[in-house]
């Protein structure tokens, strides 16, 4: 099963990339974990298992032809609806949300595949729909289904966050089928009363607050508001070249919340400043392009689609972790992938970097 | 068709990927704005979050004498913090720290407790108890360094220097009028403070030193100073008095060299020393000065020509009635030359001297002398004395006043005073602190001599010196204070004490003082001694002469200022406890180790000046050989040595440096 040319066309600079990200990655956590006083494995090392574990999955998904993932898509797509019910029924309640199924051995969080899943669905949707002029509202009526479902029930957890990522994915890819302006037009005039009916029926309160401590943060500033404040001046303090590693006294200090996870990139602003944060920032350009790259000289319409998803997906949590660390964007719990400490956001990404290698590896075999 | 759907997918990628890159410009764009434009406020927003500022006791300079011998110094002692957030078991930890730092348990589990995050335990512990404290190893107990003053040399000149309190301002002497000089900018313990409000002192801390404040050296001389205290403690023992004051004082410049109060106190502990013993009282009481007054009459009615040296006075046989008032002499005089009323002391003979001068005049120059005003000595808390404004004279006023009654001085003005006389008329504004200087040497203040008026023609100033010399001749109220060897001028007071319950003038109490300069030819050294109640005589000739004489006679010795006359007693007559080699060279400078017997003792030249090696030589006659030029440093035979008839006897010179 294993073709020789597989092995001459793997990817290797894209492979090299995200190493690279994830060694970064492993280097900061241990900064922004060394004020933490932690008797068993350190959290740098567990990254590590966690970068093992995902590359192995890379390889694992390499070794299967991704044009198999279009007979099972609804499949898969199926399994994790009805996972996210089961959550929504017997799911494991920690810290005011429920997101996670216990298995025994270990507990699932089927949203996160949910992202995977709804760009392996709308990819075999489109692949099927050959469209060129861009979808129609009527033309949207199954998509947007594919996609309520999911969204709402993984809102529902709450999960704002994972629910926003997974609306952005399915939206990049409704914009690369393309939509004709009609249709967007119509969607911004049905937006505006949905975003009132949301605001009042949808929304809990915690996410509303965020929101609204987003638009202003100094509204709270020692609760809901207090991850913006820190996190702007811990990145601000960083200055040009930042206070060195180690020496960020926003992190060593623990001002910063979440630290190793979400807010990772804020402790690596404080320490290499706005010269580590564009070099940073460069290398997930580079990924982005590369993955929009491979979609684009990918042959069939399956795997494009895929590449542009996964793309999307890789895209979106770097903008809206970096977006939320700098004060852009309200706080949501997204991580950067490959950069910030976590095993279930490692193996999305590695996931996601799997069918990348895998659709660029395949790119001339038919 | 595949070409068309090749070329729609490219399109829709750029498309995806400029919305893509235009993310990523925003995100930059927000990068550079937050780190570059708004970085310094946001900077000062992290300083403000995580610094917690705990304020430290600052570094006093230090205090010295004129020959740069400590007498106030700072030194740093280890303070004992607690940490109570980081502390796990805080009963525990009071009951290990307790005895150790001799605080009560309840004590200090109240300051553990309390609502902040650092409580001091106990400033400024023993190294032996901070090292107990630190073998403990209680997490979040811990010590910085803080300066503790210490006075090493106990009590000598205790009430110039004064002393501080626990924060470190000073409560009195030179350290509180020189507080700000002396005392440094206040130290910071700047401890980082996570975002739980923990301090992380223990590894983070850091402390903002700033910097040590500016030494000051006095005028004060520690071996005079010691010598006046020792004597002045003698005159007040032996004469069971309630207190003294001894007070050495440069006349040419208003230096003050010593200033001796008795009782006195330690200032390493001050706080367990009352009232009594910690003033300064030299400075802060005024007493009537008496018969020492007499001098500043003689000398003004000289200077206005109202008297002569040549003229008398009758002085009635002791008895002298004056504006429905008797005044009396304690001995009976016929006539007495200005010379004589000094000498003898006789108030009859002050009263007509006072009488010619007339009230205005008198008022005047007293005024000039620097009565009824503070002196300007830089020590806190001087009494300005009490001389009634001239409207205020009635009757007998200007009689008792010529002689000292019905007007208050303090010890300062009246030594100040008679310096005048000793300075060839030009009264000298005292002073205490000599010089300011950092830590470097830099010397950043330098105090000179302040003239602040001539009171009488040097004339006149020498005439007063050489009838002042009169009273420690045979025969005069001050015989006591004669030092051999040197002429000294001085007048003797005593004065009665105004009872404070009757405001009538005390039976029993009185003031009884000696004040005068020596040598009186060339003075170097005015010295006024005063007794409080002194039980054994009420006479300033018979307890406070000899306090004199002891203080002139070692501080002549000790500056090794060589004798103008004759030594006529034995040596043993010198008690110089101190055992200071200097003074011991100092000795045979003025040839008092010497025995009877052949051939002169060769003194010790060294430091003279080769006016002052001649006249030495002279007197022994001794011939000599002088080479070079400047002062002596180096001679044959050696110091002490007896000079054979035929040895070669030759003193070097070399330029004072």
């Amino acid at each position: 099963m294993i073709d020789r040319r597989l092995f001459t066309n793997f990817d290797w600079t894209l492979f090299g990339l995200i190493l690279l990200i994830a060694a970064l990655g492993v280097f900061n956590i241990y900064s922004a974990a060394a004020s933490y006083t932690v008797v068993t494995t350190p959290y740098f090392i567990k990254q590590l298992y966690w970068i093992l574990a995902g590359l192995f999955l890379v390889v694992m998904i390499c070794s299967i032809d991704y044009h198999m993932l279009e007979d099972v898509a609804f499949w898969f797509y199926g399994a994790v609806l009805f996972l996210l019910v089961v959550v929504l029924l017997v799911g494991k309640t920690s810290m005011g949300a429920t997101r996670w199924i216990n298995l025994g051995l270990f507990t699932l969080q089927p949203s996160e595949p949910m992202k995977i899943v709804i760009v392996m669905t709308y990819a075999r949707f489109f692949s099927r729909y050959p469209v060129f002029q861009g979808l129609t509202l009527r033309e949207l009526f199954y998509p947007v289904l594919l996609l309520g479902g999911p969204a709402l029930l993984i809102m529902k957890q709450p999960d704002l966050g994972t629910a926003i990522l997974v609306v952005l994915i399915a939206c990049s890819m409704l914009l690369y089928v393309g939509l004709r302006w009609t249709t967007v037009v119509s969607l911004l005039l049905a937006a505006l009363p949905s975003i009132y009916l949301a605001w009042h029926f949808v929304l809990r309160d915690y996410q509303k607050n965020r929101i609204l401590n987003f638009l202003n943060p100094e509204r709270d500033p020692l609760k809901s508001g207090y991850h913006i404040i820190q996190s702007k001046i811990a990145v601000g303090s960083g200055g040009l070249a930042g206070k060195g590693y180690l020496q960020g006294t926003q992190t060593q200090l623990r001002f910063l919340p979440e630290q190793h996870t979400d807010f990772a990139f804020s402790v690596f602003a404080e320490e290499w400043g706005f010269l580590g944060c564009m070099v940073v920032l460069l290398l997930y350009l580079f990924l982005i392009l590369w993955g929009l790259q491979i979609a684009s000289s990918c042959n069939d319409r399956f795997g494009s689609l895929m590449a542009v998803g996964v793309t999307a997906m890789l895209f979106w949590h770097v903008v809206v972790n970096m977006g939320m660390v700098i004060g852009l964007f309200p706080v949501v719990g997204v991580p950067l992938p490959f950069f910030s400490y976590g095993g279930t956001s490692m193996v999305t990404s590695m996931v996601g970097v799997g069918i990348l290698l895998n659709i660029s590896m395949r790119r001339f075999m038919f | 068709m595949m070409d068309r759907r090749e070329k729609w997918t490219k399109v829709r990628i750029r498309l995806i990927g400029s919305l893509f890159v235009g993310a990523f410009a925003i995100v930059s764009a927000r990068a550079v704005y937050l780190q570059v434009v708004k970085k310094d406020q946001l900077l000062k927003l992290a300083e403000k979050q995580h610094q917690k500022i705990v304020q430290l006791t600052p570094g006093r300079g230090d205090i010295y004498d004129r020959n740069k011998a400590p007498l106030a110094v700072s030194v740093e002692m280890d303070s004992c913090f607690a940490e109570p957030r980081s502390i796990e078991d805080i009963p525990a930890a009071a009951a290990h720290l307790a005895p150790i730092l001799g605080v009560s348990r309840d004590e200090l589990l109240k300051k553990m407790r309390g609502s902040k995050n650092f409580a001091w335990l106990q400033r400024q512990v023993t190294p032996e108890t901070a090292q107990k404290v630190r073998d403990l190893e209680i997490e979040g107990i811990g010590f910085v360094k803080e300066s503790k003053r210490f006075y090493p040399n106990a009590e000598i000149a205790a009430h110039v220097i004064g002393f501080t309190g626990m924060d470190p301002a000073g409560l009195e002497g030179v350290e509180l009028k020189y507080n700000s000089t002396i005392l440094g900018n206040t130290g910071y313990l700047v401890t980082e403070r996570d975002a739980l409000g923990r301090d992380v002192a223990l590894k983070g801390m850091v402390v903002k030193k700033a910097s040590k404040g500016q030494n000051v050296t006095l005028t004060l001389d520690k071996n005079i100073q010691y010598l006046a205290e020792k004597e002045l403690a003698k005159a007040v023992l032996e004469s069971r008095a309630k207190a003294g004051i001894a007070l050495v004082m440069e006349p040419q410049t208003g230096k003050i060299l010593a200033l001796a109060n008795y009782p006195n106190f330690n200032p390493n502990s001050y706080s367990k020393f009352g009232p009594q013993q910690l003033r300064d009282r030299a400075v802060a009481d005024s007493f009537e000065p008496g018969s020492t007054f007499k001098v500043f009459l003689v000398a003004a009615a000289l200077e206005e020509k109202v008297v002569t040296p040549r003229d008398g006075f009758n002085c009635e046989n002791g008895s002298y009635n004056i504006g429905g008032r008797t005044i009396h002499d304690t001995h009976r005089y016929g006539r007495l030359s200005v010379a004589e009323v000094l000498k003898y002391s006789s108030n009859i003979g002050a009263a007509k001297i006072g009488a010619r001068l007339g009230p205005e005049r008198l008022y005047n120059y007293l005024r000039n002398f620097g009565f009824g005003e503070r002196s300007g000595l830089d020590l806190p808390g001087e009494a300005s004395g009490y001389l009634r404004g001239r409207t205020q004279w009635f009757g007998v006023d200007l009689a008792t006043i010529s002689f000292g009654q019905g007007v208050s001085a303090n010890a300062v003005q009246i030594a100040t005073a008679i310096s005048a006389i000793a300075n060839g008329g030009v009264l000298m504004k005292p002073y205490v602190v000599e010089k300011i200087s950092d830590d470097n040497g830099t010397v950043l203040q330098q105090m000179t001599p302040q003239v602040r008026q001539r009171v009488v023609s040097p004339e006149v100033a020498r005439t007063v010196a050489k009838m002042l010399e009169g009273v420690t001749l045979p025969g005069g109220t001050g015989t006591n204070a004669a030092v051999d060897g040197y002429g000294v001028a001085g007048k003797t007071g005593t004065a009665q004490k105004v009872d404070p319950v009757t405001h009538g003038y005390s039976v029993d109490k009185r003031t009884a003082s000696f004040v005068g300069f020596v040598p009186v030819d060339n003075p170097r050294l005015t010295i006024l001694v005063v007794v409080d109640e002194p039980k054994t005589s009420p006479y300033g000739g018979v307890v406070a002469a000899p306090a004199f004489r002891a203080i002139a006679q070692q501080s002549l010795c000790y500056l090794r200022i060589p004798p103008e006359k004759e030594l006529k007693n034995k040596p043993e007559r010198i008690e110089v406890k101190s055992p200071a080699v200097e003074e011991q060279q100092a000795m045979a400078a003025e040839g008092t180790i010497a025995e009877a017997g052949e051939g002169a003792v060769m003194p010790n030249f060294r430091g003279m000046s080769m006016r002052q090696v001649m006249q030495t030589m002279e007197k022994r006659g001794l011939n000599v050989k002088l080479l070079g030029s400047g002062r002596a440093t180096e001679q044959n035979p050696p110091p002490g040595r007896r000079v054979g008839p035929s040895e070669p006897v030759w003193i070097k010179f070399a330029p004072a440096a």
